[in-house]
């Protein structure tokens, strides 16, 4: 388009317009040779979007181009339609290595500088910096698998030690070498991406790598670690929030699907890294886990006891199935995983946060899930909380990625909406208290209407023997909520319009997609508040399963 | 999944016409911009083999990854469908672990298979069925290896 104009000038000869279209769905045009090398090419796409030549995976006919080959020898053509997407960095595999060899040569570092007499500690310690990271597993399984590990007597008792002593985490978080680290995402993102079982559960839960890519996040949860106060004081708040969501029935289910989408996979992968280092003992993560639930949980014993269970639980088999189900037994692996839901979220106070909001659905299914609004106020009304929010709410980059591909399709039907969501004016007003108290009114009086759906759920809940999840009911209440979210403050009055005039382009977007019965797409994008994803999921689960 | 199928009934349009078609839409990229393909030689007159890609859908174990597909469409291709096999290897319901074909019994597209439906409609298929609750979280084999 654009492009057409300025670039005349570059090459006369045989240049032709070639159409880039990203998996995100944006598209440009470029003007190139056609004679040029892939390679030469995607530096040349790389000028035009935010994704990097070595990270560009160019698809042309079915085909993922090649960097030695040229574009003509794949026979592009004027006018023709090159697909581009986002890969991993090339050269995963033998990342890993250096990888290996980086966690190591920090080791002496760290000894040397936290004069604590734990010279022994830094691959732990390493390790516990971040909680709720599962950097843990790359860490621990980088010392388990090598010969490191046999150094380490006891991780931990490291570990142990860190986190009841916060000075020491202080100490180590302030130094030069971690804050290097830290302030370098690829380095980071590399030494998780290097790890296999990461990887796996980053493949697994998307919204994750989302969090690993945006290096402020790891800097704010790093930031926590460093400032004890900040980090009891949510520590604290998260416990007495999680119980009060834990004492009402919707709370219970909602913190379900936290532990089934995040916390469960974070386990199996950890417990995985345990088993390749041939001793359970090794598996930091796991002793993590058992010491912080009986250092700081409510319950200590039965937290540890049911962690126990749980591991035993989950390491016989971790591969075969993805998210093995610890309700399937309701009474007493209930209590388990809920006890181990909030530990969990105790435990890492910085993920647990970034997680529930990194997803804007689990927002507002956090939100839903809250009949009662004074844990809600809570939590927003605490400092810590209230500035998290403030420091996420104003880096509108982070707000972007968070919302893209959530609510892409809201969107990109509402581009009014995104343009808001880009202004750092509205993103401020939107996480001011007021607002947040308005919403919540929202959500009351909607929580009263759907009081007596909720035992009809618990019921079924109770009837599913085999622990499928009933997501259905639940799924229809998060995206009514959600729908509320987003359409209370996208769109301010969205009622006097009919739904067919307000959805009507994610309407024609259905019919696209083959869903042809008006009605009942219409019905669906207004429980979903327009969100066509959410909508398709809604049709596509409502006569099968 | 019937676009344009209302003219077409009436008019049955003959196999190369239709694939020359479908060659020209993976070209321009026509369509919804998730799926890519193309013929792998161009020099077969009968346009039997193509490539097929699939970019992996947002918000499941696929994101990211870049599926190759092989489809062959013999001669009697319109009418009949063509058959469709993963090169790369994924684990999803309908594909067979073993070589990779798409199973058409377990796939509705295909066992359902209507002279208007395209190549492009399988791929479209296909990446909803990625994302379709039962198959989006399933755990994947490593990225990069084939059948």
């Amino acid at each position: 388009m654009g492009a057409d104009g300025d670039s005349s000038g570059v090459d006369g000869g045989c240049s032709v317009t070639v159409h880039i279209r990203c998996s995100n769905g944006s598209k440009f045009s470029l003007q190139t040779p056609l004679d040029v090398t892939i390679g030469a090419f995607k530096v040349v796409v790389a000028g035009n979007c935010d994704v990097p030549a070595e990270q560009q995976r160019l698809i042309y006919k079915g085909r993922v181009l090649k960097d030695e080959q040229t574009l003509q020898s794949y026979g592009v053509e004027s006018d023709h339609t090159i697909h581009l997407v986002r890969g991993a960095p090339a050269s995963s595999a033998p990342s890993n290595t250096p990888a290996a060899n980086l966690g190591a040569s920090r080791t002496p570092n760290v000894g040397v500088g936290s004069n604590e007499g734990v010279g022994y500690g830094g691959a732990g310690s390493g390790g516990a910096q971040f909680p709720g990271l599962g950097l843990n597993g790359l860490f621990g399984s980088g010392g388990g698998s090598s010969p490191f590990g046999t150094g380490f007597p006891d991780f931990s008792q490291v570990q142990q030690q860190l986190t009841q002593n916060p000075n020491l985490m202080r100490e180590m978080m302030n130094m030069p070498a971690i804050q290097n680290l830290m302030n370098n995402p690829d380095l980071m993102r590399n030494l998780i991406m290097s790890n296999p079982q990461m990887r796996d559960v980053i493949d697994r839960n998307p919204e994750l790598g989302h969090v690993l890519n945006d290096p402020s996040i790891l800097r704010q949860t790093l930031e926590a670690a460093r400032n004890p106060e900040l980090m009891r004081e949510m520590m604290r708040n998260t416990d007495r929030a999680m119980s009060n969501i834990e004492a009402t029935p919707e709370g219970f289910n909602m913190l379900r699907r936290m532990y089934e989408n995040v916390q469960e996979p974070f386990l199996n992968a950890t417990t995985m890294a345990g088993e390749t280092g041939n001793d359970a003992g090794s598996n930091p993560f796991a002793a993590l886990l058992g010491n912080q639930g009986s250092a700081q949980s409510r319950d200590g014993s039965t937290n540890l006891s049911n962690t126990n269970l749980e591991q035993t639980g989950a390491s016989p088999a971790p591969n075969a199935n993805p998210l093995p189900n610890p309700w399937s037994n309701a009474t007493g692996a209930a209590s388990a995983a809920n006890t181990r839901a909030t530990s969990g979220d105790t435990r890492s106070p910085g993920i647990a946060g970034l997680g529930g909001f990194n997803n804007v659905q689990d927002m507002d299914r956090m939100l839903g899930g809250l009949p009662d609004p004074s844990s809600l106020n809570q939590i927003l009304q605490n400092p810590a909380m209230m500035q998290w929010m403030q420091s996420l709410m104003s880096n509108p980059q982070f707000m972007n990625q968070m919302l893209g591909p959530q609510m892409g399709g809201l969107l990109e039907a509402n581009p009014q909406l995104r343009e808001m969501l880009q202004n750092p004016e509205f993103l401020r007003q939107l996480s001011s208290p007021e607002t947040m108290q308005q919403l919540l009114s929202f959500q009351r009086l909607f929580s009263s209407q759907f009081g007596r759906q909720q035992p009809n759920q618990q019921q079924n809940q109770g009837g599913d023997g085999t622990g499928a999840p009933n997501n259905m009911g639940l799924d229809l209440l998060v995206n009514l909520f959600g729908g509320l979210g987003a359409g209370g403050l996208g769109m301010p009055n969205p009622s006097n319009v009919p739904p067919e005039e307000l959805y009507a382009t994610q309407l024609s977007q259905l019919q696209e997609m083959g869903f042809f019965d008006t009605q009942e797409n219409i019905r669906a994008l207004s429980a979903t508040a327009g969100n066509v994803h959410a909508a398709v999921e809604r049709l596509l689960g409502n006569p099968g399963h | 999944m019937t676009l344009g199928g209302s003219g077409g009934s009436s008019v049955v349009v003959p196999r190369n016409f239709r694939l020359l078609e479908e060659l020209e839409r993976g070209e321009k990229g026509i369509g919804d911009g998730t799926v890519s393909y193309g013929m792998d030689d161009g020099d077969d007159i009968y346009m039997r083999s193509w490539t097929g890609t699939i970019i992996g859908p947002h918000n499941t174990v696929h994101e990211g990854r870049i599926y190759q597909l092989k489809l062959f469409c013999d001669k009697d291709y319109p009418e009949k469908p063509p058959s469709v096999r993963f090169h790369s290897r994924i684990n999803i319901t309908c594909v067979n672990h073993e070589t990779g074909m798409v199973e058409p019994k377990k796939f509705g597209l295909l066992a359902n298979w209507q002279r208007e439906y395209t190549m492009e409609d399988i791929l479209t298929q296909l990446k909803k069925e990625m994302a379709a609750p039962h198959n989006r979280k399933l755990v994947q084999p490593p990225e990069g290896t084939f059948f």
